[in-house]
């Protein structure tokens, strides 16, 4: 036999694989982070999760870390600013860090407000962008009225915009919600407004 | 003239002998059935013990990876642990349940572990004896079992359940993805890179626009740990492909699709094959390709009952060197279809 060169590596090496699977539904979004540290950049990345350096990753310092991937994340549904809301973080061995082999997986979810049959999410990933490999993908909704329309991204996925129709949603925007205004105060609102224009018409009006 | 008497002769004489030898009567179950006790009538008590696994084991079931076996730890009995009786009984068991390009392929990924090994200065991660072997339920020809066989850059999960042989979810990978053994040059997964060129070499300028995605895949998207997952399919839909394009893609497939035995691949192509105006293909990365050496960018090809991944491992050495394949039926991964687990 004879031989081929080059090195050999079996694992990732200098890069933070990051990438995140989207689930869409009405009034959720739901997402898996799954981050694999390259062993050449895992120093970098455990002085960050094991804040102090004793070797071991406390559950304090797991919700710490996901806490961090979360806040260097943008989330936002046609224009509207979403905040993820942690679900579960799960962590390999240290060893297994070290080994290029070992993958964080963080799972997050957002409620989404209600809105027009056709909706744009955008997410943003900041994460460690000088080391990052980022891969943004949504899964195939599972709802049957929820189609991607289209999915596109920066050179480095670090900005992924995802465009969808949402059958039965309100489709005029007159009866859309305004950004900013809740329902039961928009219903409110418009009780005032009937209420003086009843006034309005009335001989009382001029007491 | 006398070559077109001979052939009808021929096929009378066979159909006379064939009930006679009992070929006609050894479908491709019953000979990997009888393959598969025969393995396992070489071990002893402690051997198969390690080898059989419930059906319903879902940790085993997923325990695979493209990891050498030392940094993702398998179960099962591995090469390395059997005489050579076992081994050679072991690999007679793999061959029948594979076509003889799917096996040639499986032999030639094992042989590049053994060129890393040799490269390493022996590192004992690497080898082509730390393949590991297991079983997910009793060989049968009538209740579904699994055979699994893998190691590093090989993960083969084989449904049997009945006449059906299902190939997905398997990983394939290569590193070194181009080496040379007894004076030969070898490239497991040549196929896999070459007819993709053709494909993409065959797309107009226009389709190119919509295959060649603008943006960096670094991995596979659905490798390990991912099941039961379906992305949303990107890229040239085949229905905006002509029909020797679409020729050329079903070729392309065909390297993952024809690596399990004859009749239950002619079986999935069939499938896949009805799905084509319905299946997609995504490229991303660069377009030139050097003669003889893997091409360096990812490929994506989906369909309905499909998902097949090339992803080059840019991991410090020559991305074309070192490619982690991926192939799942997002319907019928570990043939969850016949077997309801």
């Amino acid at each position: 036999m004879i031989l081929a060169s080059g090195p050999l590596r079996a694992h990732r090496l200098d890069e933070y694989l990051q990438g995140t699977l989207i689930s869409i539904e009405k009034n959720r979004v739901q997402a898996q982070i799954a981050l694999t540290p390259g062993v050449a950049v895992y120093p970098i990345l455990l002085a960050v999760i094991d804040a102090d350096h004793d070797g071991v990753i406390s559950e304090s310092e797991k919700r710490a870390y996901a806490g961090r991937v979360l806040h260097d994340l943008s989330l936002s549904i046609d224009g509207r600013s979403l905040t993820p809301r942690l679900l579960s973080a799960q962590f390999p061995a240290i060893e297994d860090i070290k080994e290029g082999r070992g993958e964080i997986r963080i799972e997050f979810e957002s409620d989404l407000p209600g809105g027009g049959p056709s909706r744009k999410l955008l997410l943003q990933n900041r994460h460690q962008s000088r080391i990052a490999a980022y891969q943004v993908n949504c899964l195939v909704p599972r709802d049957s009225d929820i189609k991607v329309v289209a999915q596109r991204r920066n050179y480095t996925q670090s900005s992924y915009e995802l465009d969808y129709t949402q059958a039965g949603a309100v489709s005029s925007p007159l009866l859309r919600w305004p950004s900013g205004l809740n329902a039961p105060a928009l219903a409110i609102a418009l009780l005032l407004i009937a209420r003086l224009g009843f006034l309005w018409r009335s001989p009382a009006r001029y007491f | 003239m006398r070559s077109a008497r001979r052939v009808p002769t021929l096929r009378i004489l066979t159909l006379f002998l064939l009930p006679l030898s009992g070929v006609v009567a050894q479908t491709a179950t019953s000979r990997i059935v009888s393959a598969a006790n025969a393995f396992l009538s070489t071990l002893d008590q402690k051997q198969r013990q390690s080898v059989l696994f419930a059906f319903d084991d879902e940790k085993q079931r997923t325990r695979w990876s493209n990891f050498p076996v030392q940094m993702v730890p398998r179960a099962g009995l591995s090469l390395k642990d059997m005489n050579a009786a076992q081994r050679a009984a072991a690999m007679t068991l793999v061959s029948a349940a594979l076509s003889p390009r799917g096996f040639e392929k499986v032999q030639q990924i094992m042989e590049g572990d053994e060129v890393n090994k040799v490269n390493s200065r022996n590192n004992p991660i690497f080898g082509k004896d730390l393949y590991f072997i297991s079983f997910l339920g009793t060989p049968s020809e009538k209740t579904p079992w699994m055979l699994q066989f893998g190691g590093h850059h090989l993960a083969l999960n084989i449904t049997i359940a009945g006449d059906h042989g299902i190939l997905t979810p398997t990983l394939t990978g290569a590193q070194p993805a181009l080496f040379t053994a007894d004076g030969k040059t070898v490239r497991p997964l040549a196929g896999e890179s070459d007819k993709a060129v053709a494909l993409l070499n065959s797309l107009d300028e226009n389709q190119r626009k919509q295959a060649v995605l603008s943006f960096r895949l670094a991995d596979l998207v659905l490798g390990p740990g991912q099941d039961g997952k379906t992305i949303q399919p990107e890229g040239l839909k085949a229905t905006n492909m002509n029909e020797k394009q679409k020729t050329l893609m079903l070729d392309v497939i065909s390297e993952w699709a024809n690596i399990v035995h004859e009749s239950a691949a002619a079986a999935r192509m069939a499938e896949l094959k009805a799905d084509i105006n319905e299946t997609w293909f995504a490229w991303s990365g660069p377009t030139d390709v050097t003669p003889g050496k893997n091409i360096t960018a990812y490929y994506r090809i989906q369909g309905p009952h499909l998902v097949i991944e090339y992803a080059p491992q840019t991991l410090g050495g020559d991305p074309a060197l070192h490619v982690h394949t991926m192939y799942r039926d997002p319907t019928n991964d570990y043939g969850r279809k016949f077997t309801g687990k």
